[in-house]
């Protein structure tokens, strides 16, 4: 059985190379695979070690919201 | 599960304590966006902060304790620490607004003087005709000029 997460972040909230970038810094941590609908930026992931999903859930999201911040918002 | 928060407002306030996450939903017309973002930067070394928008006008923020397990009571702490941080970021949003001009001139003649002192060319090109301001009032005049003594008039100048 494999433990696969998704995370949506809203086009209006997060900017896409934020969560790119995001992305990138986890990369050795989980196998992800992304896709953008009309709304969200998706980002669906596999942790490598199923036991560390919630960290690497929760810090994909902040480092995501913190990158976007210092972009000055998802425009 | 989420569950009301007691002494939230209603309906903008839920909990799970079984994720150890509390979600608030923020009118987005009395927290303008960068206030939103302001408050939730300062939260992500002590939570994980997640922003969603549910509809429109109206943004959720979920923070979700790092450790995994927090009391109900760590929770209504955290939400009420984050609602603090987010009014104190919209008013300093609000004050920023209000004094763009102000700042933006200041820091406008803060670098026009660190560019140094005109050049002779700048001078040579400078146009001395354009009068500074109109004076109506005097109010620019030295105080000897407008009061002082006036010169006795020269007999040239014809009496009685």
């Amino acid at each position: 059985m494999t433990d696969r997460h998704e995370l949506r972040f809203s086009r209006r909230l997060y900017h896409g190379e934020a969560v790119d970038q995001a992305v990138k810094a986890f990369a050795r941590f989980a196998s992800f695979d992304l896709e953008q609908t009309d709304d969200d930026w998706v980002v669906r992931f596999t942790p490598n070690d199923p036991a560390l999903a919630r960290r690497l859930r929760g810090e994909l999201g902040n480092h995501a919201l913190g990158l976007t911040v210092q972009r000055g918002g998802a425009k | 599960m989420t569950t009301v928060l007691e002494g939230a407002p209603a309906g903008l306030v839920a909990v799970d304590v079984q994720a150890a996450a509390v979600q608030f939903l923020v009118d987005e017309e009395l927290y303008p966006l960068p206030a939103i973002y302001g408050a939730a930067y300062v939260f992500i070394d002590r939570c994980y902060v997640f922003l969603d928008r549910p509809e429109p006008a109206r943004v959720r923020v979920v923070l979700t304790a790092k450790s995994g397990a927090a009391e109900p009571e760590a929770l209504r702490a955290l939400i009420g620490e984050f609602a603090n941080e987010l009014l104190s970021c919209a008013f300093r949003h609000q004050i920023a607004q209000d004094n763009r001009v102000l700042i933006e001139t200041a820091t406008m003649q803060a670098l026009a003087g660190a560019m140094g002192q005109p050049s002779l060319d700048d001078l040579a090109k400078f146009d001395f005709s354009d009068q500074g301001f109109d004076d109506p009032l005097g109010i620019a005049m030295s105080w000897e000029e407008k009061h002082g003594r006036k010169a006795p008039k020269s007999e040239s100048e014809g009496g009685p």
